[in-house]
């Protein structure tokens, strides 16, 4: 690579729209990973998560002049589609995430904490891991959005609002009814005896 | 702060940054005196932790190599077709460009022809006009100088013929037919009739005339 790293997206679109790889490859590699990160957490299948981005950036070969600089930045226009695309899986496969089986290298969580000391505590942490991860694709999609956005991408609640595109009290509720719902879900995993209101 | 108010805003006062800090000291209150609330507020904790850790193990997931190389190939076999259609579009335009020019140039071209035979169809009545008087006088002197020096006077738009291969066809006509060959001819004496030599090529076409003897 050389283009320079600090080269800003826009003028990386630009460049991509006039056949330039290599700042398509540039602008791919930097927004790779935070929105199959999204995806694979949103749609708990890594197999899902390749499709959305690989449609994403298939979008942005075929369609460059979609992206309007007026409208906010690359980034955030790229998390536009992958939340369409995820919304658009969830809703025409909602019953794929639970379809994976533990063996499979594709599950998120998969790598959960490789370098565990005793295989006891490896195993505790795996099924921890596994159980968080249902409870979390358990949630609805828009509860679901709101706790990836806000607890496992760390955005603050204006982040999310403006990625998600609602009102930050929107967001706000959103998440409080997902972290309730959540816990509760994880209480019940736990076997724990929960509040009687908690998730409502 | 209730516990009503706890569970709607409460349990999670430490990250919630749209808490005022009123709000977030009543719900650390509350929390230590109602031990219910203290025990949603230690499980949303260790849930949290739990959310953290699976955060963790996904936070290193990236995209297959394998979506970067679908990629780059749609995206160089888009551009080349993309060059492709514009290259001949490019063409096209050319091409039409091109054609626009020869036809507006062949017709400045024909149209300079068209203006230059009418001026020379004027030029050509106005001289005649002007030596009509002694137009007969003119076209007898030519013909006669000619037919005095024994040669043939080229027909107008004859070719160049070798007088060896042709034949002289002696003819009778009336003085007014040379104007047919494109000679001058006196009006007045055009029902004279006159004999004269025609040079005929192989083809049967008359290439030059002479005043018989």
């Amino acid at each position: 690579m050389t283009i320079e790293e600090r080269v800003a997206d826009g003028v990386l679109l630009g460049r991509a729209g006039k056949g330039d790889e290599e700042a398509f490859t540039v602008l791919y590699r930097r927004h790779q990973a935070a929105l199959f990160r999204f995806a694979v957490r949103m749609t708990g299948s890594a197999w899902a998560a390749e499709e959305i981005v690989q449609d994403i950036f298939m979008t942005l070969v075929r369609e460059p002049k979609k992206y309007d600089a007026g409208r906010g930045a690359v980034g955030a226009f790229l998390f536009g589609i992958a939340r369409n695309r995820v919304m658009k899986h969830l809703e025409r496969a909602p019953r794929d995430i639970s379809l994976e089986t533990d063996g499979e290298d594709t599950r998120i969580g998969a790598t959960v904490l490789q370098d565990s000391f005793t295989p006891a505590a490896w195993t505790e942490q795996r099924e921890r891991a596994k159980h968080v991860r249902e409870a979390v694709l358990e949630l609805p999609p828009e509860f679901r959005e709101a706790v990836v956005l806000c607890e496992l991408e760390e955005m603050s609640y204006e982040e999310a609002a403006q990625a998600i595109g609602c009102p930050i009290g929107t967001v706000r509720s959103r998440l409080h009814r997902g972290k309730a719902l959540l816990l509760a879900k994880l209480e019940l995993l736990r076997e724990v005896p929960r509040r009687a209101n908690a998730g409502r | 702060m209730t516990c009503e108010e706890f569970e709607r805003v409460g349990w999670d006062a430490e990250r919630d940054a749209s808490l005022s800090a009123e709000e977030r000291a009543a719900a650390f209150a509350h929390a230590a005196d109602c031990p219910a609330c203290a025990a949603l507020e230690d499980s949303w904790r260790a849930a949290k932790m739990e959310l953290r850790a699976f955060g963790a193990a996904t936070e290193a997931a990236e995209t297959p190599s394998r979506v970067e190389m679908r990629l780059r190939q749609e995206f160089r076999t888009r551009h080349r077709s993309l060059r492709v259609r514009r290259t001949a579009v490019m063409a096209s335009w050319g091409l039409a460009a091109a054609a626009v020019i020869f036809g507006t140039v062949t017709w400045i071209n024909w149209r300079n022809g068209q203006r230059d035979a009418q001026a020379n169809v004027s030029h050509a009545g106005g001289a005649q006009a002007a030596t009509r008087s002694d137009a007969a006088t003119a076209a007898a002197e030519t013909l006669v100088a000619d037919n005095n020096g024994g040669d043939f006077t080229p027909l107008p738009g004859s070719m160049v013929f070798d007088s060896d291969d042709a034949s002289i066809v002696r003819v009778r006509m009336q003085r007014g037919s040379l104007s047919a060959l494109g000679f001058p001819v006196n009006e007045e004496r055009a029902s004279d009739w006159i004999q004269v030599d025609l040079l005929v090529t192989d083809d049967g076409l008359p290439q030059a005339v002479r005043l018989s003897r």
